[in-house]
């Protein structure tokens, strides 16, 4: 199979731009990249189920594809689904064929777990013989001897001549059982090959977009030694490693999906007092679309007058440089740089003590994101103790007075600048152990 | 919000209120020949039937106020987000604490009749909170335990001393509303549009209002920028009961003077039709409660004087619903 200039927008979004790819029979191509790069997008492609607006597919085989979300009727038994799936076959036979261990053919998928569901997908996918299979996260919902078992029945269809993609953005999995590593970053691929190393596949995953002179550093750090200002000992953190003084910026960094969302919310449930927080994801979190600049920038106000708020808001538009036509616009109508400059002036107006800064510039340009990056420094030098969660190394590096790596939920020891230059990537991909005592 | 006091609506808004109303009329209208009625002469019965004389009129306004208060029920709660379907049940609470607190006086009364519906609205409330339980289901549950919990009344310990129908004894004169100088108008009018002032007056002029709205319009961006969303909720559906338990009171206090049963007559799911037309706007609700006034007393000069079922004023508000939708829809998908 063959995929020449594949290109897929959503809207305005290019999911897949220009991505040319050939497979070949017997291998196992793992897939690799964050959320939303594009990866399911072209194997839904590549698959047929969905039609690229540009490029073409040669040697189209027959193609099977796992996805992440299970596609069964839970009030059917095991048999039932498998009946839908190939009508006339005895369910027990296709299981034995499949070469995977799933019992008990008359148990309601309604009563099963997650792991016997997402094997009873692969059955029904295996069963067709492809010669083309794709693996949607397949390993997401499966305890490591499932894994084992999944990677093992990778193997034998491989070796019968089968082309296998995993999509998936655990690392170590990947290098486990691929032949070869594609790395897709915002719709392109960015790295191909058969030999990566851990460290490696990380560094092509995450961003670097902050151009290099943006990297001037902030004088003076934290004042260390006193209290810090944020501490957590959060679920989610296995020991009280994270502490924030006042006038430090502390970032974390990580491939996306190793429990930076989380950190983000539990920090935004249990820190009082006055803290500000920028939500990773500003479409769904950001602002009150519906509502006016002024309005938005009110929320955070005790008090509220409808004319001071759109003469606040006036204020604030000036400072801020925000390209609106009047403080009653509505936020939604907004450029997305914009609406992270309004989500700025509002957090800011409050004089944080503390703030939770996630992806702040995320899908900005250069100079939104000088603006945004300025504005947190000047933050910190009043005093705020900043705690920036971000998967863009550059700007960790840029901004972070210390440095954590967060992997699986886990964070590393506090790292200086220079130490995270050195042991992030690893770290990033969970291949170093962490090590006991402080720094390397 | 500019120099002077802005009243935010719009003129496109408007429009589309004035279509749907419009939709609505022509729908009746269409409905007479079904009847053997021309739609002119359905139409002449109608306009004279409301608005035709001071008796009309005053009917009018008398129909007018539950549906305000009703209206405005829905409007603040669907603006926080929340689907109090509830009115019905409030509403009927509001009558029975109104009744029980009549012989302290009618403030009092009235006191009671606001107290009983934010506590039948809190019901819900607190399932929503305790097992997330969706107020869309269990308001409109509680609509019927409200209604059989008014029949037990009127058939057992509140029932009239003769024992002769299942209803109450009117209230005590001391507890009835006051008549508007000479006309057969209660306070409940002045007390109803007040409502609808203070209800404008927090939806756009207080923090608490703009982050009653902003839970309505982005529960999840509202938290993250520092909204106790829970409280939003937990007030809204407060303040939501209190008024259909408030429209209970004044139709007890104002109007019948006694509890029976079908004593609500669907004014709590009439507020929906209100409050949709009226774009969920406090202010468009006085408007919007005077249309639907009208027509229900038009609706029952069409069955006096043509036969016609007054049930055809709850098509009205059937065909306003739905116009209403399939323009908030429209809008929600070209924006």
């Amino acid at each position: 199979m063959k995929l020449t200039h594949i290109t897929k927008r959503f809207g305005t979004n290019v999911a897949v731009d220009d991505v040319s790819l050939a497979f070949a029979p017997g291998e196992i191509v793992g897939l690799v990249g964050e959320n939303g790069a594009g990866k399911t997008t072209l194997m839904s492609i590549a698959a047929g189920e969905l039609a690229a607006d540009e490029g073409t597919i040669d040697d189209r085989t027959s193609a099977g594809i796992v996805h992440q979300h299970f596609l069964l009727v839970s009030e059917f038994t095991i048999a039932e689904n498998l009946a839908l799936a190939m009508w006339g076959r005895d369910a027990e036979a296709i299981i034995r064929d499949s070469g995977i261990a799933l019992r008990d053919v008359h148990r309601r998928v309604a009563d099963i777990s997650v792991g016997e569901k997402a094997k009873l997908e692969l059955i029904k996918a295996v069963a067709r013989h492809p010669r083309f299979l794709i693996l949607d996260e397949p390993t997401s919902v499966l305890a490591p001897a499932e894994a084992r078992e999944l990677f093992v029945v990778m193997r034998q269809l491989a070796a019968n001549g089968t082309t296998v993609v995993f999509i998936s953005h655990k690392i170590p999995e990947v290098l486990e059982v691929a032949t070869r590593v594609v790395v897709m970053r915002r719709g392109r691929i960015v790295a191909d090959g058969g030999t990566m190393t851990a460290s490696e596949l990380a560094e092509a995953m995450v961003e670097r977009r902050v151009s290099a002179d943006e990297g001037r550093r902030r004088a003076g750090g934290g004042t260390a030694g006193g209290p810090p200002a944020l501490r957590s000992s959060g679920l989610l953190l296995d020991r009280d490693g994270l502490a924030v003084h006042a006038g430090e910026i502390v970032a974390i960094i990580g491939v996306a999906g190793n429990g930076q969302s989380e950190l983000a919310t539990s920090l935004r449930d249990s820190l009082r007092g006055r803290v500000a927080h920028i939500p990773e994801d500003r479409a769904r979190d950001g602002l009150i679309a519906e509502m006016t600049i002024a309005e938005n920038i009110a929320l955070a106000e005790t008090h509220w007058r409808p004319r001071i708020a759109a003469q606040t808001a006036s204020a604030l538009i000036e400072r801020f440089d925000i390209r609106a036509q009047s403080p009653l616009q509505r936020a939604g109508s907004l450029s997305g740089g914009n609406q992270q400059k309004v989500i700025l002036a509002r957090e800011l107006e409050r004089k944080p003590e503390i703030i939770v800064a996630a992806e702040p510039s995320r899908g900005l340009d250069i100079e939104a994101t000088r603006f945004v990056h300025d504005e947190l420094r000047a933050a910190a030098t009043r005093g705020a103790a900043i705690l920036l969660i971000t998967s863009d190394l550059d700007e960790a590096f840029a901004l972070g007075d210390a440095i954590h790596v967060i992997y699986r939920g886990k964070l590393s020891d506090r790292l200086t600048p220079a130490e995270a230059a050195e042991r992030a990537p690893q770290l990033m991909a969970g291949v170093e152990r962490r090590e006991s005592g402080v720094g390397a | 919000m500019s120099g002077k006091l802005r009243i935010p609506i719009s003129v496109s808004r408007i429009g589309i209120a004035l279509i749907a109303a419009t939709t609505a009329i022509a729908g009746l209208a269409l409905c007479g020949i079904a009847f053997g009625r021309s739609p002119g002469e359905l139409l002449a019965i109608l306009a004279s039937g409301s608005i035709g004389s001071s008796f009309a009129l005053q009917g009018t306004l008398l129909k007018s106020v539950p549906l305000l208060l009703t209206g405005l029920s829905v409007a603040v709660a669907f603006r926080a987000g929340v689907w109090n379907i509830g009115g019905e049940g409030q509403f009927l609470v509001g009558a029975l604490g109104a009744f029980l607190g009549a012989r302290y006086g009618v403030i009092a009364s009235l006191m009671a009749a606001v107290v009983a519906g934010a506590i039948w609205a809190s019901i819900a409330t607190a399932m929503r909170l305790w097992r997330n339980a969706p107020e869309v289901l269990t308001t409109i549950l509680l609509n019927f335990i409200a209604i059989h919990l008014l029949g037990y009344a009127v058939n057992g310990p509140l029932q009239e001393a003769s024992g002769k129908y299942p209803q109450s004894d009117a209230v005590p004169a001391g507890a009835t509303l006051p008549l508007l100088g000479n006309l057969e108008l209660h306070a409940g009018v002045v007390i109803a549009v007040l409502v609808a002032v203070a209800a404008w007056y927090l939806l756009y002029q207080t923090a608490e209002g703009l982050r009653l709205r902003a839970t309505g319009f982005n529960r999840s961006a509202a938290k993250w920028a520092g909204v106790n969303v829970d409280g939003q909720l937990i007030r809204a559906m407060a303040i939501s009961g209190a008024m259909a338990g408030l429209a209970g009171g004044i139709e007890l206090l104002g109007v019948t003077h006694r509890l029976f049963e079908r004593f609500a007559a669907g004014y709590g799911y009439a507020g929906i039709a209100v409050a949709l037309l009226a774009q969920l706007h406090p202010l468009g609700t006085i408007a919007s409660a005077l249309f639907f006034g009208a027509l229900t007393t038009g609706a029952g000069e069409l069955q006096r004087t043509a036969g016609i079922s007054s049930m055809v004023a709850t098509l009205a508000q059937a065909i306003v619903i739905l116009a209403m939708i399939a323009f908030m829809r429209r809008g929600k998908t070209s924006s």
